[in-house]
């Protein structure tokens, strides 16, 4: 059984430059790219037109921009080639609707350390954590503005620490349990927040892994990257349970990855301009469409919203898929209609 | 002082500063000379190079300081220059790599008498290999640099008066107690030239020829010699100074093209690509990594006589790879002031993202909606056709490099290091500082960034698997 989605809304040119990254809230959906502004897209009207420019806000680019899976949507952080983190937050007014605002700033690191890379947020907004590329992942308090925990993944000694394999991607589990980061050497691994240490150690992907998940329901991790394949892990037991593949000699690197709502689909997006949707139970893919232009770099489901949708956009569930040009195209469910 | 100067220098000193009219006259017909070549037009594709000369300052500016130097050795007073670095002034951490007005420029007390006025010099005490107390609280330090810039002065004087070049690595060995090591001298000439606001080659003071060159072209040269630089069949031949080639006979090459890697060059040149490129023949230069001055001043001369050469940089796919092509391109912080230097026209032949494994292996399936889970099943069986014409690799060029492209090329593409990710934020930084970012900037700017996000770099060699780029070549500089 296969699944039917439609283009239903391409905004060409979005940024001046590749586009890195896209984080949704229920209403909107933020841009990152090589040019120094963030973009948020309204997600509620059928245009999709621009809500928002958070100009200057990365002078030499932006790699990651993440909302909270499952959050509110009133914080969003953001990553820039310069090592810097910005916090953004959705400013409560009656009048101005929905505009965000900076709300405060991790500068890039000053010791030895290696840069800030991947970033994701608890669901309930107030956790941060970030990955380094040599291996390590802090997680900030963000009320209190500090630095509560650092995982050490390397073999570095306990002063310096760092040493590890560069941490490409990170992520937060809904509730708030876990940490799961994916690594150059291939190795994902897992740790339990509560008790702050490393609890899953999983292999199986042995080339750099680019993208991790957690299900909604937290059961699941997905983890995927150069090996063009997604492995679904058990969190329960650690478990390797499954993988997600095409049948391909020579997959092309995934760089992203998304579980639906439900937790039903996962989405993936790959270097060759490939965006496909796979139904995790049966373990096949029912959906593939081509970019036209070149490599995606972010791939992610639209949350689905409370609001009534302006008339003619449907109910399906949609999913937003940007990279190398420039563009954010739109996909919506074609059933449902 | 005047004790550890050799004699002979000392007579040649003193000579200069007799009757001026020897090397004033030499100058004047240097000038006629250079002028007359430079509107000049030969036949057969011979371009004459024109002299850039301005040892009409420079002469009189070193006499000065030499002079200045002498009198205030005599008179026991301190000796004062404006004297510039080339280096920042502060550690060059410290500041942002933006901020070049960070260049010393002030008048200083020379020479200076601390480790700090030293730096000013760009002269790093640790080359010196002194006892740091000595410095800090005696003059050896200074003594020590009067005397290096006084011998450097002294040369470059006698180079300029006599009309040849002299080599930084023979100033070294003129005086290896004195200089220590020879980053002491190069140090020292450049900021003496950056003082004197000349280019280096200007106090016909040069670098020891660095890059090669071979290709059908013919360089003739001021002392009457010529030189094919085709003839030498695998190596090249190393590039001579600028200011000592006459003329040069491009006979009917069409394109340039500068090479990172010397072994790249090496192998292209005992291949004879220069003169089988189907693109035509060409020339083929490289700098051994990052470029030297004779190489761009080389560069610069044959692109402002021959505007018509297509001239291409093949780089690295690394952050390494992009600073060597902008300093090409658009020169270096450090020898700002160095003139007719930049090859503004230069383009960027590659290697770039699209040309290595994970962006060039893609697959144009037919539909844009696939709905099972075999996507690209067919597009392999076709792969796999394609890929049994291995032995008509000349008919299919195109399709072999496709097919090629589509194996897996990942043990050519290797991981960033930290450095490699420092150095490219800090090109990105110096991109960025440079204002007008035009779309050659935002094509290098694009580039670093998918270094950086997929944390990869390849080298030349990574568009083959098998090393062997001339396919890949063919088609680039076919289609440029």
């Amino acid at each position: 059984m296969s699944k039917q989605y439609l283009t239903t809304h391409t905004v060409d040119q979005a940024h001046a430059t590749e586009i890195y990254s896209v984080a949704p809230t229920r209403s909107a959906i933020f841009s990152a790219s090589g040019s120094s502004a963030l973009q948020i897209h309204s997600t509620i009207k059928p245009t999709f037109p621009l809500q928002q420019t958070l100009p200057n806000a990365h002078r030499l680019g932006c790699h990651h921009v993440c909302t909270a899976r499952g959050g509110l949507g009133n914080v969003a952080a953001s990553v820039g080639f310069g090592g810097e983190i910005k916090l953004w937050t959705r400013k409560e007014d009656k009048d101005v609707n929905n505009q965000w605002e900076l709300w405060w700033e991790i500068p890039p690191v000053k010791s030895n350390g290696g840069d800030v890379w991947a970033v994701a947020l608890s669901a309930d907004e107030a956790y941060l954590a970030c990955t380094t590329s040599d291996g390590r992942i802090h997680v900030w308090d963000l009320v209190g503005r500090e630095r509560i925990q650092t995982y050490e993944t390397g073999g570095g000694n306990s002063n310096t620490g760092g040493g590890g394999s560069f941490a490409m991607a990170v992520d937060l589990s809904r509730d708030g349990k876990f940490t799961a980061t994916g690594h150059e050497s291939g190795a994902v691994y897992v740790f339990n927040n509560d008790a702050g240490r490393l609890v899953y150690s999983l292999s199986g992907l042995a080339k750099p892994v680019r993208a991790v998940a957690f299900s909604p329901g937290c059961k699941r991790l997905a983890a995927t990257g150069n090996a063009g394949v997604i492995a679904i892990y058990d969190m329960e037991h650690g478990e390797h349970v499954s993988n997600l593949s095409a049948s391909s000699d020579r997959p092309a690197w995934i760089t992203s990855v998304d579980w639906n709502d439900t937790g039903e689909y996962l989405l993936s997006g790959s270097l060759d301009g490939k965006v496909k949707v796979w139904d995790v139970a049966r373990g096949v893919c029912v959906a593939t469409h081509s970019e036209t232009e070149g490599a995606l770099w972010a791939v992610r489901w639209l949350p689905k919203n409370e609001q009534a949708l302006a008339p003619g956009m449907g109910k399906g569930e949609m999913f937003c898929a940007a990279g190398a040009n420039k563009s954010l195209t739109f996909y919506r469910e074609a059933t449902g209609m | 002082m005047s004790q550890s100067t050799p004699n002979h220098a000392q007579n040649s000193f003193v000579s200069s500063f007799a009757p001026d009219a020897t090397p004033r006259k030499l100058h004047l017909a240097r000038q006629t000379s250079s002028q007359s070549s430079a509107t000049l037009i030969l036949p057969n594709n011979r371009v004459a190079i024109p002299l850039h000369n301005s040892c009409d300052d420079v002469i009189p500016k070193i006499e000065d300081i030499m002079e200045s130097i002498i009198d205030a050795v005599n008179d026991g007073v301190e000796l004062v220059i404006p004297f510039r670095s080339t280096r920042p002034a502060q550690a060059i951490r410290s500041t942002a790599p933006s901020e070049r007005e960070g260049r010393q420029s002030d008048c200083i007390k020379f020479p200076g008498r601390t480790i700090q006025e030293a730096k000013k010099f760009g002269i790093n005490p640790t080359h010196l290999h002194l006892q740091h107390s000595t410095m800090a609280h005696d003059s050896p330090l200074w003594i020590y640099l009067l005397e290096a810039l006084f011998r450097i002065l002294e040369l470059s004087h006698e180079a300029l008066l006599s009309g040849n070049l002299i080599t930084k690595r023979n100033i070294y060995y003129q005086n290896i107690v004195l200089f220590k090591s020879q980053s002491v001298v190069d140090e020292l000439v450049d900021s003496l030239a950056f003082t004197l606001g000349v280019g280096r080659g200007d106090l016909n003071i040069v670098a020891s020829a660095k890059g090669l060159i071979t290709g059908s072209i013919e360089l003739s040269m001021r002392d009457g010699s010529t030189v094919h630089c085709g003839l030498s069949r695998d190596s090249g031949i190393l590039l001579p100074s600028i200011n000592s080639i006459d003329t040069i006979d491009f006979g009917c090459t069409k394109w340039l093209l500068v090479i990172e890697k010397e072994a790249t060059f090496r192998t292209l040149a005992a291949s004879q690509y220069a003169a089988n490129s189907r693109a035509g023949q060409g020339i083929l230069v490289t700098a051994k990594g990052f470029p030297d001055l004779a190489t761009r001043r080389f560069l610069h001369a044959v692109q402002a006589v021959r505007p018509q050469l297509l001239i291409f940089a093949l780089v690295d796919f690394d952050p390494h790879g992009i600073a060597i092509l902008r300093t090409y391109k658009n020169g270096s912080c450090r020898l700002e002031h160095e003139e007719h230097v930049t090859v503004p026209a230069m383009r960027w032949l590659g290697i770039r993202s699209r040309d290595i494994g994970p962006f060039s292996c893609r697959r144009d399936d037919q539909g844009s909606q696939s709905t099972s889970g075999q996507c690209s099943q067919d597009l392999s069986s076709q792969e796999s056709a394609t890929y049994s014409y291995g032995g008509s690799q000349s008919e299919r060029p195109s399709k072999r490099l496709r097919t090629y492209k589509a194996r897996d090329l990942s043990e050519s593409i290797t991981s960033l290091t930290q450095g490699d990710r420092k150095k490219a934020v800090q090109v990105m930084n110096e991109i960025s500082a440079a204002g007008n970012i035009g779309a050659v900037e935002r094509e290098q700017m694009k580039e670093l960034k998918r270094m950086l996000m997929l944390n990869i770099k390849a080298e030349i060699q990574a568009v083959d698997n098998y090393g062997d780029i001339t396919n890949w070549l063919n088609e680039k500089l076919c289609s440029a």
